[in-house]
């Protein structure tokens, strides 16, 4: 009855249930569902996730979905989760649900936002929409100077002045690692400004490396993939469809 | 230590929390934020929350918002909560964590987009953007459809196939209740075709009266008020 995981690695949510995984010794079946080649959409993997989004779980017959549900129960149903990532007490854990929560309608609404309507419309068969991408960079900025100024605020090294990470931090930073595809002065850019959210984002990481940079790779090959195509499609034509092709065969 | 609840009953997240209290016989002392009248905004209640959303609550010395987070955290630590409003058992409080998350970036955003760029508008000196509407609009409706075909099990009265209520039944119900300020026409032309939603709407209603009623007469009120 191992524990499957239904995941694409170009998912934020995905690679925090897996990055938890992978710390917490949580024996896992990983089952790709590409999103690209919409696989998210078929009617088998509706069986698994009627909302058709990524990640899923099933555990036995168990089936959950919703990113934050998954690591709350993962956090609370395996042995051998340090308390640090769901503590037990009240008042920390309520917490944590206060930033997870705040999470949906504010960061979250910015990095996928920006990526889905510029560097991976082609891959996902969209049309660049640069202003559905500027009103993502809007909720990005914001929600970056509020976690500058309020969710980091005291000498912690992670969320909520805590000095280990809790499922908030590691659900928070890979959803801000989707900047990466955009290339460095671009990610440059919109993070420049906050200096405790890049040190955050660093303790994150080395919190939990291996497993972070490993679970990232496929991000950073993609921006590499991306990088070229741009500047082959900028010399000639036909990038689009060759741009898919590519990423297809390589992520 | 009375719990206080910063509030003003405008708020779908905020009713939830003053019913829950309510229902559940939880003591607190309601503080009106004025929301017409931007209190949200003030340095003051900065102090209680930097996010300047309601509601938010404060116990003793600890400080809360996000009403999914104090809904958990009343339910969690007054005695005298029944257990179906945030039950022990790890799977079906797991699935009530995946409603409460699904909220947010589906449900959450109809009926505030559709109220707040219309009748609402002048309230918070917006413009009426009918485009918005429409948009909400559609949120609404795949949502409403989502409750329909999936959160809502052919035989149970609430959610996730159960036979008492929840804090994700509060919590999506005070939300759908939102859309009254537009009218009965359009209620019933947007909740219309989901027999299954109003059913669930009337059973929560039921579940918590006379509470659910007395905090939506604020919704009533201030319908009549914009009409004249």
């Amino acid at each position: 009855m191992k524990l499957k995981l239904y995941a694409d690695r170009m998912s934020q949510p995905v690679r925090a249930v897996i990055i938890f995984c992978k710390k917490n010794g949580i024996d896992f079946e990983e089952i790709r569902v590409d999103i690209a080649k919409r696989q998210h959409l078929t009617t088998e993997y509706a069986e698994i996730n009627p909302m058709k989004q990524l990640p899923a779980i099933v555990d036995g017959r168990f089936k959950l979905f919703e990113s934050h549900a998954i690591l709350v129960y993962l956090a609370s149903s395996f042995p051998g989760v340090a308390d640090h990532w769901y503590p037990a007490d009240v008042f920390k854990r309520s917490k944590i649900h206060s930033v997870l929560d705040w999470h949906h309608s504010n960061l979250r609404r910015g990095p996928t936002t920006i990526v889905r309507n510029t560097v991976l419309a082609p891959v996902l068969g969209r049309p660049l929409n640069p202003e559905a991408a500027a009103e993502g960079e809007k909720f990005l900025s914001a929600s970056l100077s509020k976690i500058e100024s309020i969710w980091l605020k005291g000498n912690g090294r992670f969320l909520l002045g805590g000095n280990q990470p809790s499922i908030a931090d590691l659900s928070l930073v890979c959803d801000i690692m989707q900047l990466e595809l955009l290339g460095e002065t671009e990610r440059n850019r919109f993070l420049g400004p906050y200096k405790e959210v890049q040190q955050w984002i660093e303790n994150t990481r080395n919190a939990t490396n291996p497993h972070f940079d490993e679970v990232h790779k496929i991000l950073m090959k993609a921006r590499e993939k991306l990088q070229n195509l741009r500047l082959k499609g900028a010399n000639n034509e036909g990038g689009e469809s060759d741009m898919k092709r590519t990423l297809h065969s390589r992520i | 230590m009375k719990l206080k609840v910063y509030a003003d009953r405008l708020s779908q997240p905020v009713r939830a929390v003053i019913i829950f209290c309510e229902v559940n016989g939880i003591e607190y002392e309601e503080i009106k934020v004025d929301l017409a009248n931007r209190e949200h905004l003030t340095p003051e209640f900065s102090e209680i929350n930097p996010m300047q959303q309601l509601p938010a609550i404060v116990h003793g010395t600890f400080k809360l918002f996000e009403s999914h987070a104090i809904l958990i955290y009343l339910a969690s630590s007054f005695p005298g909560v029944a257990d179906h409003w945030y039950p022990d058992d790890v799977y079906k409080r797991s699935k009530i964590h995946s409603v409460l998350d699904w909220h947010h970036s589906n449900l959450r955003r109809g009926p505030i987009t559709i109220v707040q760029n219309s009748i609402l508008a002048p309230v918070f000196r917006r413009p009426l953007n009918p485009e918005a509407v429409a948009e909400g609009e559609k949120i609404l409706s795949a949502a409403l459809s989502k409750i329909e075909s999936f959160w809502l099990d052919d035989n149970r009265p609430f959610l996730l196939g159960e036979n008492q209520p929840s804090i994700a039944d509060l919590s999506l119900v005070c939300d759908i209740m939102q859309v009254k300020l537009v009218g009965e026409t359009d209620w019933n032309r947007l909740l219309g075709p989901y027999k299954k939603v109003q059913q669930w709407i009337e059973n929560t209603r039921n579940a918590t009266n006379p509470h659910f009623d007395e905090l939506h007469k604020v919704l009533k009120e201030l319908k009549e008020k914009l009409q004249n």
